[in-house]
């Protein structure tokens, strides 16, 4: 069973793709009494036209979704259009470590959704029991994918057809890496010059933050529920996706104490396998630095 | 609902008409000489309709006029080397099933886009091409596709990793003579060069150019018939939905890579109008001898296929 910690847009949107798809059962959870199970229930009135072979349901008891086989946490606030994600983080903090300490079961595997992801990733295997493979962040996949379609976009070719690795911290400081854009194997550069490589690049950077300007209230939720129903799945079907997650790093790159984005094998045991990319000088730099920015806002955590 | 018509009701064939029908791409006509078997095979897929949910319909029959109006043409009609055939003599009978099919295609589905998948592959795509007189773009073979469908595969299960997230390019002529790029064939962008030991590589890449003689080994008698099935639904698809899918296709060359006149697998942008484009890539020494090769073979068939028709 996979059970969403929230269900509000983006939790919400996760059960959806994950009923499309019939991956497993799904418990959705909200502190708000009443909408889990309201959005549960629209879902199933829906089963009979979609075909759903697999169940969802809602609950305000937080006890029936800690159990799960896999646990998505989507709650907490989201960004308001000119709100930073340090911002997010002081209201965000105590509702992740609250949960962090309330998961017991050793084979849990969790998916954090909630921004900013690579700090509360860290905040949440800090305060965790579980090992570090078994919680992942949203982190470089949904850049990558932002990306995929900008790429796909510009040169009007099958999306299915392009891929990309963003690697490091969500956000401002993300390392595009692009010698692994490719559009089947072929390396972008063969396509595109220099400038519009930049453009798109940047536009990815800016994505998260187009989304919540141009929605006005809103920020982005079908790309990240899209992203963390592939995750569970890569979980549930133990598939093997190589796909870029936030998790706690253990001496890669020199990084320990802080989850980053890396190339992961995801499979049963979550984001196992990290596959080590080739990076330059500077993005090595970014990648150290980034994990200095997590380590200092977290030094008043007491599990520092 | 567009119309695909598959020429050659044997396993490829039935095998394309599986999965177009799962996806309820097109509604599909299978034409063989066989009286009976389209129809039996056809009937067979409708028996299972209530189960699958096809909405489209599924059509077999021995008169080529039922392909009226296809949007999508696959030729997979042949016949396989029996004991003791010589490689000409078949040669010749599958050039001329080819050109009657060809025929049929130019006269009913005048604005068909034709997938030749029928081997000689290169040959048999220079004749229908010659036989249609359709425009160059609306004339591919299938060969890349099921090569490096194979070759994906292969480093899937070396990894442990999901076979979808890996991408491979191949160029060239179909089997001993394809030219795999390893630097071009990547885990989600990552290139398998950094993933794999070259020797490990080079295993695989001799277990792709021999895919297919490894399932006719196994079989015994027939070969593949569901990669190649699988190859070719998903052209078809690329086709019929105008993906615009980056894919090595066997495609009519005027001057790129420098090779005039001859089909050989290359990276090209499959559409709705067929090959919408060939990419030209830039290859390194190695490759470009690798290539040269490939197409030296195929030029040798192509020869003798003029031969067949030459006086004297």
């Amino acid at each position: 069973m996979i059970g969403i910690i929230g269900s509000g847009n983006v939790g919400a949107n996760t059960a959806f793709f994950l009923a499309e798809k019939g991956v497993d059962h799904v418990t959705l959870f909200d502190i708000q009494e009443g909408l889990a199970q309201g959005k549960a229930l629209d879902m199933m009135e829906a089963a009979p036209i979609r075909g759903y072979r697999t169940t969802i349901s809602g609950t305000d008891d937080p006890g029936e979704v800690l159990n799960a086989d896999i646990v998505i946490i989507t709650a907490g606030e989201v960004r308001k259009p000119g709100m930073d994600r340090d911002a997010l983080f002081q209201a965000n903090k105590k509702i992740i470590i609250d949960y962090a300490e309330k998961i017991t079961g050793p084979d849990t595997r969790v998916i954090i959704v909630s921004e900013p992801v690579d700090l509360l990733t860290t905040l949440f295997a800090r305060h965790s029991c579980l090992p570090a493979d078994r919680v992942m962040g949203l982190g470089g996949v949904l850049d990558a994918t932002r990306l995929r379609f900008l790429i796909a976009h510009e040169m009007a070719v099958s999306m299915e057809n392009v891929a990309a690795q963003v690697v490091g911290r969500h956000g401002d400081d993300m390392i595009i890496l692009q010698d692994y854009c490719c559009v089947s194997g072929v390396p972008i550069e063969h396509f595109l010059s220099k400038e519009t490589i930049e453009t798109l690049f940047d536009q990815t950077r800016e994505a998260g933050s187009l989304i919540v300007e141009l929605a006005g209230r809103a920020s982005a939720y079908y790309g990240p529920s899209a992203v963390a129903a592939d995750l569970a799945e890569a979980i549930c079907h133990n598939t093997g996706r190589v796909l870029s997650v936030s998790r706690m790093l253990s001496g890669q790159f020199d990084i320990t104490d802080a989850a980053l984005s890396l190339p992961c094998i995801i499979n049963r045991t979550g984001a196992s396998g990290i596959l080590i990319p080739r990076l330059n000088d500077d993005q090595i730099k970014t990648l150290a630095t980034s994990a200095r920015i997590i380590q200092e806002t977290l030094k008043e955590d007491p599990h520092a | 609902m567009p119309k695909v018509s598959i020429i050659g009701a044997g396993n490829v064939g039935a095998t394309a008409v599986y999965y177009i029908a799962e996806k309820n791409l097109a509604d599909i006509v299978m034409v063989d000489v066989v009286e009976g078997l389209p129809q039996a095979k056809a009937l067979d897929y409708l028996h299972a309709a209530p189960m699958r949910n096809y909405h489209v319909t599924i059509t077999g029959t021995n008169d080529y006029q039922e392909i009226t109006d296809s949007d999508v043409v696959v030729l997979t009609a042949g016949i396989p080397r029996k004991p003791g055939m010589d490689r000409m003599d078949l040669m010749k009978i599958n050039v001329d099933i080819a050109k009657k099919a060809a025929q049929a295609i130019a006269r009913y589905a005048p604005n068909a886009v034709v997938v030749v998948v029928s081997n000689p592959l290169d040959v048999i795509a220079m004749a229908t091409l010659q036989e249609t007189g359709f425009a160059l773009k609306r004339v591919m073979g299938m060969a890349g596709v099921l090569d490096a469908t194979r070759f994906r595969y292969f480093i899937a299960e070396k990894l442990n990793v999901w076979p979808g997230d890996v991408m491979a390019m191949v160029l060239g002529g179909h089997g001993d003579t394809m030219v795999p790029l390893p630097r071009y064939t990547r885990v989600n962008g990552i290139p398998v060069t950094e993933l794999i030991e070259p020797r490990d590589l080079e295993k695989l890449i001799n277990r792709t150019r021999t895919g297919g003689g490894e399932i006719v080994s196994l079989l015994k008698k027939g070969s593949a018939f569901y990669a190649p099935g699988a190859s070719v639904a998903k052209m078809v698809e690329a086709i019929l939905k105008d993906e615009k899918r980056v894919v090595p296709v066997s495609a009519y060359l005027r001057g790129e890579y420098g090779y005039q006149d001859i089909f050989l697998g290359v990276p090209v942008l499959l559409g709705k109008n067929g090959v919408e484009k060939i990419l030209e890539l830039a290859l390194t020494d190695n490759e470009k001898i690798a290539l040269d090769a490939s197409a030296a073979a195929v030029k040798d068939g192509v020869d003798t296929l003029r031969s067949f028709f030459s006086p004297g």
